[in-house]
């Protein structure tokens, strides 16, 4: 990466990333005092982040299958697994921009910064913890994934209502609401994953279902 | 000289003993709900009771929340409303505190009924037909005094709120009565008018549309009345108020047949629900963008009204809750998640992550208004807040992923065709997410107790402020 000076077009080191996992307070203060450029921040950082949770769920759906509660594991053909896991990553990367590019239209209604450098580096910061914790596909069991992904959910919650403020400058209560619209956004993409989910398995793609 | 008409006042000593019988029941109902979810991971806690069973005790919590916790709350907030914009004190107040203590009786002994056993079998109105009728009494008296405070009121605009609470009165009286009617057969016993797959239909008729006008139209007069008071700011857009108001009551009540795919009525009267269903997605989302866009020119009042928070979180859950019905009424979807915790999940985004929290919120502001005094404690009240938001996320999730483990577990089959699992096995794999809903259920209960004794200790010894009726600027005046 490159060197960390601010302004318009600037890069972010990818240890600014690291550290937004362990002192996210001061990462995203230093976040704040740049305009990183969008294509950047994507293929930079975010890239390699939405990749973690596809190759782990195909890892570990090949090798162990997938115990949904059942004694025996759902293996699935090694082609569907990998079709699954192209289409996991892409709606991983459609959330992600759809998500930067909702951020930044709510900027306007909520006295935010506009830059979709900041507000795609932001949701990366944000949705980090879960990439990382997404090593729980490796165990593709529900209940590990429940037990691992509730807390780290609740972990990115507290960054989003933390980040937004600093980073987007606004005031914290403006940021507050900001965050809360967000949340409203995220928990209808998070429950459209499960419809859209749902229709395809009906649909005939993933396990057989009687339907 | 003139004599000076002495000032009217507003009937609010009614409104502090709704909210305190809405608190009470909220602690009973939900109490009883914590108890079913540790009854579905410890089958024991019945202690051979047939009382303490689940199937006496569901019923319990699901009519203690909705008739004993949403509608004492929605009279409340209805009395306090339509008075302020009507400009008059309540029509026929004695009438109005017979609904009130009647309404509570309805509750208790009802409860009780249900605990004894007595069930109608219908969900959602599994009260027998004693309580029928005296529910459509209380219903007519409560009716009786909304309208006629409106009829009565001073100022000629009817303001948007007491259209939803309007549309409440009307449409739950047009379906308890038709859904409740019976044939007595004894004291606590009776037979359907329906059978079959009419019984079915009126049913849920009934069920979809109590979820519609009783917990999304009643709250939505509550949210419409009490989000422009607490944020001092006017409704952003009043015409997309009323526009969202006439889609929505055109295309909700059209939406029960949803509850019934791939069941024994016909075909298109399934997809006729299904495209109603999703219809609706219009007129709620042009509402929750009128919250949010209303809200958010209001941001200073987070500094000093913890109250504001639940409102505006409400709406997120009000956003997720009425997406999620649609997409869950698509057949494709519902193949897979019909019977299953899924729908458990839903219902509770919709009962924790909207109705509490919106009449958390209202109940934070109306408090220490009524009696004139400051809350009792904002930190208890921020404690709630995210005591609230984490219970009811945890809830969520735990259903999601019990929910699809099920549907999909349920309807794997092998190469010949033949169900991979064993339906008892898939059960009690379910342990550890109904743990996680128990665990829950319990954060929320903790926020509730922590608001009854919040609201407790702000209105305790204080009787209710003298609230005169202010003069109505002429050009707003009837007549």
């Amino acid at each position: 990466m490159s060197a960390s000076v601010g302004g318009v077009g600037s890069t972010i080191h990818s240890h600014l990333f690291f550290r937004s996992l362990y002192q996210p307070a001061a990462a995203f203060g230093e976040l704040s005092r740049r305009e990183p450029a969008p294509l950047g921040v994507f293929f930079g950082h975010s890239l390699w982040l939405l990749l973690l949770p596809p190759v782990f769920a195909y890892v570990g759906g090949a090798n162990l299958g997938w115990r949904l509660g059942a004694e025996q594991p759902l293996l699935l053909p090694p082609n569907e697994l990998l079709l699954i896991s192209v289409g996991y990553f892409l709606t991983l990367v459609f959330g992600l921009f759809s998500t930067a590019l909702i951020s930044r239209w709510m900027a306007a209604t909520y006295g935010a910064n506009a830059s979709l450098g900041r507000h795609l580096a932001l949701i990366t910061m944000v949705g980090e913890p879960l990439a990382v914790a997404s090593a729980a596909h490796l165990f593709p069991n529900v209940l590990v994934q429940v037990l691992v992904l509730i807390p780290t959910l609740i972990w990115s919650m507290n960054l989003l209502y933390r980040g937004i403020p600093i980073v987007l400058e606004t005031p914290p209560e403006r940021g507050m609401l900001m965050a809360s619209s967000l949340v409203a956004w995220l928990l209808v993409a998070a429950v459209s994953l499960l419809g859209i989910s749902m229709s395809l398995w009906v649909l005939g793609v993933g396990p057989l279902l009687g339907v | 000289m003139t004599e000076v008409a002495p000032a009217k006042v507003y009937h609010d000593t009614i409104v502090i003993r709704l909210i305190q019988y809405s608190v009470i029941w909220a602690l009973v109902a939900m109490l009883g709900g914590v108890w079913l979810a540790a009854e579905l991971v410890w089958p024991g806690l019945d202690f051979g009771q047939s009382w303490l069973s689940y199937g006496r005790l569901r019923p319990l919590h699901t009519n203690g929340v909705i008739f004993g916790f949403g509608v004492s709350a929605l009279m409340a907030t209805a009395f306090y409303s339509v008075q302020r914009t009507c400009h008059v004190p309540l029509f026929l107040p004695r009438l109005a505190w017979f609904c009130c203590h009647a309404w509570q009786l309805i509750v208790l002994l009802g409860g009780l009924s249900l605990l004894a056993g007595h069930n109608a079998g219908k969900e959602y109105a599994e009260l027998e037909w004693p309580f029928d009728i005296a529910i459509a009494v209380v219903w007519v008296c409560f009716a009786v005094v909304f309208f006629g405070t409106i009829a009565t009121r001073k100022i000629r605009p009817i303001y948007i709120s007491n259209w939803f609470y309007g549309a409440l009165i009307i449409v739950i009286a047009m379906l308890h009565i038709v859904n409740s009617l019976a044939v007595p057969v004894g004291p606590m016993r009776s037979y359907s008018l329906f059978a079959g797959a009419q019984d079915a239909v009126v049913q849920w008729w009934y069920g979809h549309n109590a979820v519609g006008f009783l917990l999304t139209g009643g709250f939505l007069g509550m949210l419409y009345y009490f989000l422009p008071k607490q944020s001092g700011r006017p409704i952003w857009s009043y015409r997309l108020s009323v526009l969202a108001f006439w889609a929505f009551v055109y295309s909700y009540i059209w939406a029960g047949p949803h509850h019934l795919h791939y069941n024994s009525v016909p075909d298109w009267v399934q997809t006729l629900g299904m495209v109603m269903s999703i219809v609706l997605l219009a007129p709620s989302w042009a509402t929750m963008v009128n919250g949010i866009m209303t809200v958010s020119s209001a941001w200073e009042k987070l500094r000093t009204d913890p109250a504001l928070k639940f409102i505006v979180l409400s709406l997120a859950f009000y956003g997720l809750a009425t997406f999620e019905g649609p997409m869950m009424s698509i057949r494709s979807v519902n193949v897979v998640s019909h019977f299953t915790d899924w729908t458990i999940g839903h219902v509770h985004s919709g009962a924790l992550g909207w109705n509490a929290m919106i009449t958390y919120g209202t109940f934070y502001f109306m408090a220490p208004r009524l009696v004139g005094a400051e809350l009792y404690s904002r930190r208890l009240a921020n404690a709630h807040f995210w005591l609230a938001l984490a219970g009811t996320m945890l809830y969520i999730v735990a259903m999601w992923a019990a929910g699809v483990s099920q549907g999909l577990l349920w309807l794997s089959v092998d190469e010949i065709g033949e169900l991979s699992f064993d339906f008892k096995d898939i059960m009690a794999s379910m342990n550890p997410y109904y743990i996680l809903r128990l665990v829950a259920g319990l954060i929320f209960l903790t926020g509730t107790f922590l608001m009854a004794y919040n609201l407790y200790m702000t209105v305790r010894g204080r009787p209710a402020q003298r609230a005169t009726v202010p003069a109505v600027a002429p050009a707003y005046g009837v007549g």
